[in-house]
């Protein structure tokens, strides 16, 4: 059995719009992929990616710096497709 | 599709109270241009453009003026019409055929009919009936409710649950068109579904076999027809991958040409799919409305994202 993997890294959200309604289903869809659990947010407020009225709470506007963590043993592999979210500003301005 | 004087007949007689005078035999002519023509010009002689290929009908106009004509001319003119092979001659005002015309249409062999409405009305009517006729049609496979003034399909493989999230629908007071087979017609842009008249109403639950709704649940949870507002699909769970999560853009099909939401919605065990389906009909409802949730709740977060930034 795979090993269990707990990566955390931090992304900041580039889109002039933040993480409305369209980048959080992206987001849901990305990590629904994965056995992992993934958590977004900041510390001592996080909720699961899984989560789009959830990740609406967490305020990702534009600048925002937010925590991702993933525990389970395709966590690295959730990390590099959110990862690639972030980077491209979920395909938006 | 082509129409034949029979299908008019057999469609249209009481609503246009229509009365056939001559031709029982050759009902079988085809109405190939689907809309009438008032011979009048043609009467004068001028046959350019004339619609031959139309139901020709004479009304006060046309009479008047053939009984201007000398006999001779009268007859002339009309053999000359009826010789371009109309599919037939309905006479409004419920008058008597000219011996003219009653002795053409019975040597050109074209049906001749009369009517007790005035020409307007019957014009009106017989559109309205020519196009029911030929409009298209399809069968298609899906149940049809109404869910407080909306109109669902209900699609998805055999043994998913269609009857079965029917029946808890029918249930919570909603009503049934059709179960697991509808017809639909296109009608200007729009499109009517009804059941097939031979299994109406009835509908087929796994392990109780065919019922009929009305007797078991009265005839408010029965609707003859309805509009097509929305499609759903039902289908198996299979991961968060392929399904809408926001709402902001659902999906569409096209049924007989025109474009229709269309929402594919999970099934999986725990998962009240009546429930679901009655959530989304009314949801779509507040759309009609002017309340699009999703997208309000989205200009909201937006908003007060752009707050923060300062923008």
């Amino acid at each position: 059995m795979a090993e269990k993997q707990n990566i955390s890294r931090e992304f900041e959200v580039l889109n002039q719009y933040g993480i409305h309604a369209r980048p959080a289903a992206l987001l849901v869809k990305a990590a629904g992929k994965f056995k992992c659990d993934i958590f977004i947010g900041r510390k001592g407020e996080e909720v699961s990616a899984k989560s789009i009225m959830g990740l609406l709470t967490i305020e990702g506007h534009q600048g925002a710096r937010l925590i991702v963590r993933a525990t389970g043993t395709d966590a690295e592999a959730a990390l590099l497709e959110i990862a690639e979210l972030f980077e491209n500003k979920f395909f938006e301005e | 599709m082509a129409i034949t004087l029979k299908d008019l007949l057999d469609t249209g007689a009481e609503r246009l109270a229509l009365e056939l005078m001559w031709g029982d035999g050759h009902l079988n002519r085809e109405i190939e241009e689907k809309s009438l023509n008032r011979p009048g010009l043609a009467l004068t002689g001028f046959f350019q453009y004339f619609a031959q290929r139309r139901l020709q009908v004479f009304g006060l106009a046309e009479f008047t003026y053939l009984k201007s004509l000398s006999s001779k001319e009268r007859e002339a003119r009309l053999r000359e019409m009826f010789e371009k092979n109309v599919p037939g001659v309905i006479i409004s005002r419920n008058r008597n055929p000219l011996p003219e015309i009653r002795a053409l249409a019975e040597e050109y062999k074209t049906p001749l009919f009369r009517t007790t409405m005035i020409t307007s009305h019957f014009i009106n009517e017989c559109t309205l009936i020519l196009e029911e006729l030929s409009a298209p049609r399809t069968r298609i496979q899906g149940t049809m409710l109404e869910i407080m003034g909306i109109g669902v399909l209900l699609q998805g493989q055999a043994g998913i649950g269609k009857s079965e999230t029917a029946l808890s629908l029918i249930g919570r007071g909603y009503s049934l068109v059709a179960d697991d087979v509808t017809e639909m017609v296109r009608t200007g842009g729009r499109i009517t579904a009804f059941a097939h008249e031979l299994t109406r109403y009835h509908m087929e639950i796994r392990g109780v076999g065919i019922v009929h709704v009305p007797s078991l649940f009265g005839v408010s949870a029965i609707r003859r027809d309805a509009m097509l507002d929305i499609v759903i699909n039902l289908h198996p769970y299979m991961n968060d991958a392929e399904e809408e999560r926001t709402g902001i853009q659902p999906g569409a099909i096209e049924v007989l040409g025109i474009k229709f939401p269309y929402y594919e919605l999970p099934v999986s065990p725990g998962r009240d799919m009546a429930n679901i389906v009655e959530a989304t009909a009314l949801n779509y409802k507040l759309k009609l409305l002017g309340h699009d949730a999703a997208k309000e709740l989205d200009e909201k977060v937006i908003g007060t994202f752009l707050r923060k930034v300062g923008k």
